[in-house]
C-alpha cells in the first residue's frame, strides 16, 4: 500500500505522455508498491525490515504484558494479552487438538500474534525515503511468499511431530490412511495421503499470502483511477478523487477485519490439522 | 493485437468466473449457516466458528485461481 503522496507522483511522471504509456505504467505501479524493495540502501529489504519489527513488537508486547500483574491480576497490557492467549488456548488449542491442546498453545499463540500483528503494521504508513522522495508507505512482511512459506514449513514440523510423538513413527504412518479400506485402493490412498501431507502447509501459505497483498493491491488500484482519469480530462480526475478515497478506506477497513480473520484461520487451521494427525480415524 | 492480448482476456474472463464460483460457494454458506442460527440459536457460537472456517477454505482456492489470473495479466 501507499500512501497519497506516492500515487499523486506516480500520476505526475506520467501525464505529459498519452494514454497508453499510463496504462502500461499502471500494472508497473500496482507491482511497484506490493513488491519487496530495497530499503535505506542496506541489504536487508524493505519485509524483511518489518518482519523483524513485527516480531520485535511481539515479543516486547508480551515482555511487557507479563509485567502487567499486580498479584495475579492483569492490568491494562496484561489484560488485553491475556484475553488473546486465553481466547488461542480455549477456543482454538483445545477445541481442536484436544487435551494435549495446551503443548501446542505457545505455538500458535506466537502464529495468532505474529500474524495479528504483521497484517496491522502493514495497515500503519511508515515515511519511508525510496527514489529520492520521502514517501507514506506500509509495509506488510506476511505479503511476501517467503515469510508465509516459513510459517508454513513450521506448522508442517508441528502437524508431523504431533502425529509421531503420540502414535509413534510407526503408528503416525498407518494412522495416514483410514482403516478398514479395501487392499487395491491402498496403493492410491497412500499417495494421496503423502500429497495431503504437503498440500495443507501449501494451502496456508497461499491464503495468508493473498490476502496480504490483495487488499494493498486493490487500494493502488482505486488511488491509480485518480491519475489514470486526470489523463482523460482534469474535471473527470477531480471527480474521482472522492470515489478512489472513500472506496479505499472502505477497503483499509475491510483489510482491518482480513487482519484478525487470518490470523485467526491461520491459527485455527494449523491447531485443527495438528489435531488430525495427532488424533487419526480408528 | 499483440501477442499478449488473449492473455490479458483470459486473465479477465478468469477473475470474473473465480469470483462467481466464491461468491456462490460463500453465499450458500453463509444462507445455510443463518438458517440453521435461526432454528437453533443456542449453536449459533459454533455454527459462526465452523462457518468462517470454511469460508477460509473457499477463499483459499479461491485465490489460487485469482493469482494464476494475476500472473496472466502482469507476465510480460
Amino acid at each position: 500500500m501507499t500512501g497519497l503522496l506516492l500515487m499523486l507522483a506516480a500520476g505526475a511522471h506520467a501525464a505529459p505522455g498519452s494514454e497508453e504509456k499510463v496504462e502500461q505504467d499502471a500494472a508497473a505501479v500496482v507491482i511497484h508498491h506490493v513488491a519487496d524493495q530495497p530499503f535505506l540502501g542496506l541489504i536487508w529489504s524493505r519485509q524483511l525490515v518489518f518482519f523483524l519489527v513485527a516480531a520485535a513488537i511481539v515479543l516486547l508486547l508480551v515482555r511487557l504484558a507479563l509485567r502487567g500483574y499486580r498479584n495475579g491480576i492483569p492490568k491494562g497490557l496484561a489484560a488485553i494479552v491475556e484475553t488473546l492467549v486465553v481466547f488461542v488456548r480455549d477456543e482454538i488449542a483445545e477445541k481442536s487438538i484436544g487435551h494435549d491442546g495446551r503443548k501446542f498453545t505457545p505455538l500458535l499463540c506466537s502464529f495468532f500474534l505474529f500474524i495479528l500483528v504483521a497484517a496491522l503494521l502493514g495497515l500503519v504508513p511508515f515515511p519511508i525515503p525510496s527514489h529520492g522522495r520521502w514517501s507514506l508507505v506500509g509495509v506488510t512482511s506476511t505479503a511476501n511468499i517467503m515469510v508465509t512459506a516459513a510459517l508454513a514449513v513450521v506448522s508442517l514440523l508441528a502437524q508431523q511431530y504431533a502425529g509421531i510423538s503420540r502414535n509413534g513413527l510407526w503408528g503416525h504412518i498407518k494412522g495416514l490412511v483410514p482403516p478398514g479400506l479395501p487392499i487395491w485402493l491402498l496403493p492410491l490412498m497412500i499417495l494421496i495421503e503423502i500429497l495431503g501431507i504437503f498440500t495443507k502447509p501449501f494451502a496456508l501459505m497461499v491464503r495468508l499470502f493473498a490476502n496480504m497483498i490483495a487488499g494493498h493491491m486493490v487500494i493502488t488500484v482505486l488511488l491509480l483511477l485518480i491519475p489514470m482519469l486526470a489523463n482523460v480530462s482534469t474535471a473527470m480526475g477531480i471527480g474521482v478523487i472522492p470515489v478512489s478515497l472513500g472506496l479505499g478506506l472502505f477497503i483499509m477497513l475491510l483489510e482491518l477485519l482480513v487482519a484478525f480473520i487470518q490470523a485467526y484461520i491461520f491459527t485455527m487451521l494449523s491447531a485443527i490439522f495438528i489435531g488430525m494427525y495427532a488424533h487419526p480415524a480408528h | 493485437m499483440s501477442p499478449f492480448s488473449l492473455a490479458y482476456l483470459a486473465a479477465g474472463i478468469g477473475a470474473g468466473l473465480t469470483i462467481i464460483g466464491a461468491g456462490y460457494g460463500i453465499g450458500r454458506l453463509a444462507a445455510s449457516a443463518m438458517e440453521g442460527i435461526a432454528r437453533q440459536p443456542n449453536a449459533g457460537g459454533d455454527i459462526r466458528l465452523a462457518m468462517i472456517i470454511a469460508a477460509g477454505l473457499i477463499e483459499g482456492a479461491t485465490f489460487f485461481a485469482l493469482i494464476v489470473t494475476l500472473l496472466l495479466a502482469i507476465m510480460k
